[in-house]
């Protein structure tokens, strides 16, 4: 009499106890490789994936003055008066509006030397919103 | 009677249980839609937007409510994942938690949800409503579930076949890479048709190379070269000995009499001088520094034999005829000087005198050198005129991304199994993935490897409508008659300018305009001792030692045929106003930053002090409005200047050296 009830608790507890462990995935989870690769590629520089989209337009327009880590110290450099600022110097004024201004219309427009010249016809807004985020990434990269 | 009564009751009892299930499927049914996640979600977007946007604003975007479905017929797709993602194309929502918030970017306004949808870059299952079944996550049984934005490149390039597409770097570097690997050599790759790999020509290099040195470099290029094209093919050490005895016979073409060559007379401190001079690296390397469309040359003395240099040195040309070196009007002495320089300079070894080649007596094991070299491919990239190229030996990678992951072998890699993760494997360890590969090992950074395959993920089965699709552009061969054809057939001016797009890449000016951009005259005199116009620029124009005839018939061709009327038409009275107007903009510009004027200046972009005797007015006028078009990823900004302000610096800069002082700067430094 009793056991039929029983068996049938037991069933439903088993199958409510096996359900989830059917849809979860084995407890070693397998690699990714190439998602791997590319993550430890932009993680070189500690950067996020909008930060290293940045680094690459920052070291084909940028770095030539501004060095290719952002010190200031281009090989064009030494060729300016006032020479380019160090971006990784933690700078609270240099703000995500501040960079994006002066990357879209020049430092002229923030009452600066013009040598640094306007990319917002050059670049995409994504382009340029890329390189905001890289440039900002450069005075945390040496605060913390 | 009797059956009848019997059944009555039984049948109630399964009518009155199976209405009872019926009622209980079906109110499950309705409370399951009721509460499905999207619902839930679509309340919470509700109670969001209020703190968002103001009433006025709610009554004008309208309801939320119920499925949204995005319909594309000619990509055969429907997403419906604007049910949840509610404010993804209103930038009220930057910020918003997900899934509610704007779409980052701006992306949507050159990809509108209505004509893209979502899973077109994305990926995932479009017409799922809860966000398990849409694959956010990978999924058992999905074969595409959501890429990750790390991967999303790959998506790009499915419509995206240009080499370089906007906003996908790795995507561009990994069709670089392949492009400059010569993947396409022997797999079918669709979107590199019509491009061409070509290992050097094998017809004479038993007169070319030191056997000791085809040892090493048969068992592992990179030993030789790190950043050796050529990959390993894990030959043993039998395969080794017979290839090396194959190609050592293969001496087709005789190179030039070398014999009457005096090596105790060299002076290597004037093919030193030479080196430089003819700007050998522009396109070869030397320890690590210089161009790379030529061999390195780090260690050339180890690799060829003195004779077989100084022959193809001086004529290039009879040696391979497909090399893109040019051949240079220097004198049998002066390449003396240049051999016994390199070979001083750049080999391990003492080389005074030079052994006639090796001769290969045993014809079974030349034999079976030559099994090896088809058996592997080996003629899919290298010319070697006994034997027929027997087209691609590899599998055709046409659909590469649709391969279904439980099909291919992932070998004892421990490593999910999706298509992504088949082709990085491949390219970066081919032999590892379970089945023999003869497929050989280039080594490949894992950055580059992922890079690679990023492009090969690309590569869809179904091809995408036209109208979605932006093709690579396939240039019309450009080959001139005549005199002039002649001369860029010796100078091989095609190795790195083009012409609408055929030829090389190695040079900033293409021949497309050349004779609207520069004036005549500065041609004629820059080919005879050309110097550097961009001093940051590593990769110069060669000093050919061309004739002055040469030069003139060159520049009276460019100046003929290679001009764009609308440069010319350019009005070039300027007033000494115009000029002294664009002298102040030059300043207030900060044009001074990249450009050098006399000692003063930047040195990205060129030298300008001679500008008015170098280019043509209408010409600075077209490049100072609208660089990019051009030239696209220019260093030169777009100013967005007024059509006055542009011919205001036109005529300062044309004013820059005048006509009468017509000499091309730079000289023969380095």
């Amino acid at each position: 009499m009793s056991a039929r009830p029983l068996m049938l608790a037991a069933g439903i507890a088993m199958a409510v106890v096996a359900a989830p462990g059917c849809r979860s995935r084995p407890a070693s989870k397998p690699d990714d490789l190439l998602l791997n690769a590319i993550r430890a590629d932009e993680q070189e520089g500690n950067l996020t994936h909008v930060e290293s989209q940045g680094k690459h337009l920052f070291l084909h327009y940028c770095a030539t003055c501004h060095g290719d880590e952002g010190r200031g110290d281009g090989q064009n450099a030494s060729n300016l008066t006032p020479p380019p600022p160090d971006l990784t110097a933690p700078a609270s004024a240099r703000t995500a509006a501040l960079l994006k201004k002066v990357i879209i219309e020049g430092s002229a427009s923030v009452g600066r030397s013009p040598l640094s010249p306007p990319w917002g016809r050059s670049l995409s807004g994504q382009e340029i919103d890329y390189l905001v985020a890289y440039c900002q990434s450069l005075s945390r990269r040496k605060a913390g | 009677m009797e059956v009848k009564n019997t059944a009555a009751p039984r049948l109630h009892i399964v009518f009155a249980s199976l209405g009872l299930a019926f009622l209980l499927i079906f109110s499950w049914v309705l409370f399951h839609e009721g509460s499905a996640e999207w619902r839930t979600l679509q309340a919470r977007f509700r109670r969001l937007e209020v703190t968002v946007k103001n009433p006025h604003q709610i009554a004008q975007t309208g309801s939320v409510a119920g499925l949204h479905q995005i319909w594309m017929p000619d990509l055969g797709r429907v997403d419906r994942c604007g049910t949840c993602h509610l404010g993804i194309d209103d930038p009220a929502f930057v910020g918003a938690p997900a899934p509610f918030t704007t779409h980052p970017g701006t992306w949507l306004s050159t990809h509108p949800t209505d004509r893209f949808g979502c899973t077109t870059c994305h990926d995932g299952q479009g017409q799922a409503t809860d966000y398990a079944n849409a694959a956010h996550q990978p999924q058992p049984f999905v074969s595409r579930s959501m890429r990750p934005l790390e991967t999303i490149e790959a998506n790009c390039g499915t419509c995206h076949r240009a080499f370089d597409p906007p906003d996908a770097p790795r995507l561009a570097e990994g069709r670089r890479l392949i492009a400059a690997s010569g993947c396409f050599s022997c797999h079918e790759i669709p979107g590199f048709e019509g491009l061409k790999f070509r290992g050097p020509d094998l017809d004479s290099i038993g007169y070319k190379v030191r056997p000791a040195w085809l040892t090493v470099w048969l068992t592992d290029p990179k030993s030789y070269l790190p950043q050796s094209k050529m990959g390993n093919f894990r030959l043993s050490p039998d395969e080794i000995g017979s290839l090396q005895a194959f190609l050592l016979s293969q001496r087709a073409r005789v190179p030039l009499d070398s014999t009457a060559v005096d090596w105790k007379k060299a002076d290597t401190s004037n093919g030193r001088a030479l080196f430089g001079e003819l700007r050998c690296v522009s396109c070869h390397a030397v320890n690590g520094r210089g161009g790379t469309m030529g061999p390195e040359l780090t260690h050339i003395g180890d690799k060829v034999r003195r004779d077989w240099l100084f022959a193809y040195l001086k004529d290039p040309h009879a040696v391979q005829a497909d090399t893109p070196m040019p051949q240079y009007r220097v004198t049998d002495d002066q390449w003396r000087d240049v051999t016994a320089f390199l070979f001083s300079e750049y080999s391990s070894g003492n080389v005074d005198s030079e052994s006639p080649p090796v001769a290969y007596q045993d014809a079974r094991l030349v034999a079976a050198g030559r099994t090896v070299f088809e058996r592997r491919g080996c003629p899919s990239c290298h010319h070697l005129a006994p034997i027929k190229d027997s087209g691609r030996i590899g599998p055709s990678l046409a659909g590469i991304a649709d391969r279904d992951p439980d099909d291919l072998p992932f070998g004892s890699n421990i490593v999910r199994h999706t298509t992504d993760n088949y082709i990085f494997l491949k390219v970066i360890l081919p032999d590892t993935l379970g089945l023999p590969s003869s497929m050989p090992t280039f080594g490949f950074t894992p950055a580059d490897a992922a890079k690679i395959a990023l492009a090969l993920a690309s590569i869809r089965k179904a091809d995408l409508p036209a109208s979605y699709v932006l093709r690579r552009p396939s240039p019309a061969p450009f080959a001139p008659g005549g005199k002039f054809g002649a001369l860029v057939a010796r100078y091989r001016c095609l190795s790195c300018h083009s012409v609408r797009g055929f030829g090389g890449d190695l040079s900033t000016v293409p021949f497309d305009r050349i004779g609207s951009q520069l004036q005549r005259e500065y041609v004629a005199k820059f080919l005879l001792n050309p110097g550097a116009v961009r001093v940051s620029v590593e990769a110069r124009m060669p000093v050919f030692h061309m004739l002055p005839d040469e030069a003139a018939t060159i520049a009276d061709y460019f100046s003929t045929v290679f001009l764009d009327d609308r440069l010319d038409a350019y009005d070039t009275t300027f007033t000494a106003a115009d000029v002294r107007r664009g002298e102040n903009l030059y300043g207030q510009l900060g044009c001074q930053a990249c450009h050098q004027l006399g000692t003063a200046g930047g040195y990205v972009g060129p030298e300008l002090s001679g500008t008015g005797a170098r280019l043509k007015p209408g010409w600075i006028a077209a490049w100072l409005s609208a660089p990019q078009l051009y030239k696209p990823g220019t260093l030169q900004p777009d100013y967005g200047l007024s059509a006055a302000d542009a011919r205001a610096l036109t005529a300062y800069l044309a004013s820059l050296g005048g006509r009468s002082a017509a000499t091309p700067q730079g000289g023969n430094a380095r």
